[in-house]
């Protein structure tokens, strides 16, 4: 198997990044369970999707994670961090 | 093989994106709703997963997990598995295509050597095999 090129779209950089992650991008302040956005909002949706599908083009390096500001997302949210685990 | 570190393995991506057949893979607990939904009643977690096809209907889709709160999802499935935004963009014509298979799985689990040495490979094993995708976007809740 040779590999498929993978583009992570997070809402938890600093739990997705323990993965290094070849190419991943942070939308700004968006909260877990809105991966692309809000309901609805095609126009955003269709931002956040182009904007990570570019990464694959980019030259990326594995496990950092770009951020990019949508400010029409609205109200912004803080995200999870990584949480220490026994075992 | 043994795995030193659990690291996503990079792959090179040596096309045009206009050219390039996309898959989405979600750890966001999405499926159809005729099919088995996931099992949240385990506390260990549920290491199945769920193809999902390229023509689906989205308003067919839902999510299955306990672990975020997916409201929004539940009203626009697009927000965890943009499936109707691909098609928007192949119809734009910034992809070229949409895979002939998508996944959903629940990202949650207490089982992480399982997942990763067992679903995670069946999953990259399945879209190397039979989605012919380009490139996969992946999501999580």
């Amino acid at each position: 198997m040779k590999g498929i090129p993978t583009v992570l779209i997070t809402v938890s950089p600093e739990v997705s990044a323990q993965m290094r992650p070849p190419r991943a991008l942070y939308p700004k302040g968006f909260k877990v369970g809105n991966s692309l956005g809000r309901p609805g909002m095609r126009e955003l949706q269709k931002q956040v999707l182009r904007d990570a599908l570019e990464l694959l083009t980019d030259d990326t390096r594995p496990g950092s994670i770009k951020t990019i500001e949508y400010p029409e997302y609205g109200e912004q949210y803080e995200p999870p961090r990584v949480k220490k685990l026994s075992g | 093989m043994t795995i030193s570190r659990k690291c996503v393995p990079f792959t090179p991506f040596e096309r045009e994106l206009s050219k390039s057949t996309l898959a989405i893979v979600t750890a966001g607990g999405v499926h159809l709703k005729d099919q088995e939904p996931f099992n949240i009643a385990d506390e260990l977690g549920d290491l199945t997963y769920r193809e999902i096809l390229p023509d689906v209907d989205s308003s067919r889709l839902m999510v299955t997990h306990h672990h975020y709160d997916h409201t929004d999802a539940d009203q626009d499935i697009n927000v965890v598995f943009p499936i109707d935004v691909l098609r928007d963009l192949e119809a734009e014509g910034f992809i070229g295509g949409i895979a002939k298979k998508h996944i959903g799985y629940m990202g949650y689990t207490m089982q992480l050597k399982a997942m990763y040495e067992g679903t995670a490979r069946e999953i990259a094993n399945d879209i190397d095999k039979t989605s012919r995708a380009d490139a996969v976007v992946l999501t999580g809740g």
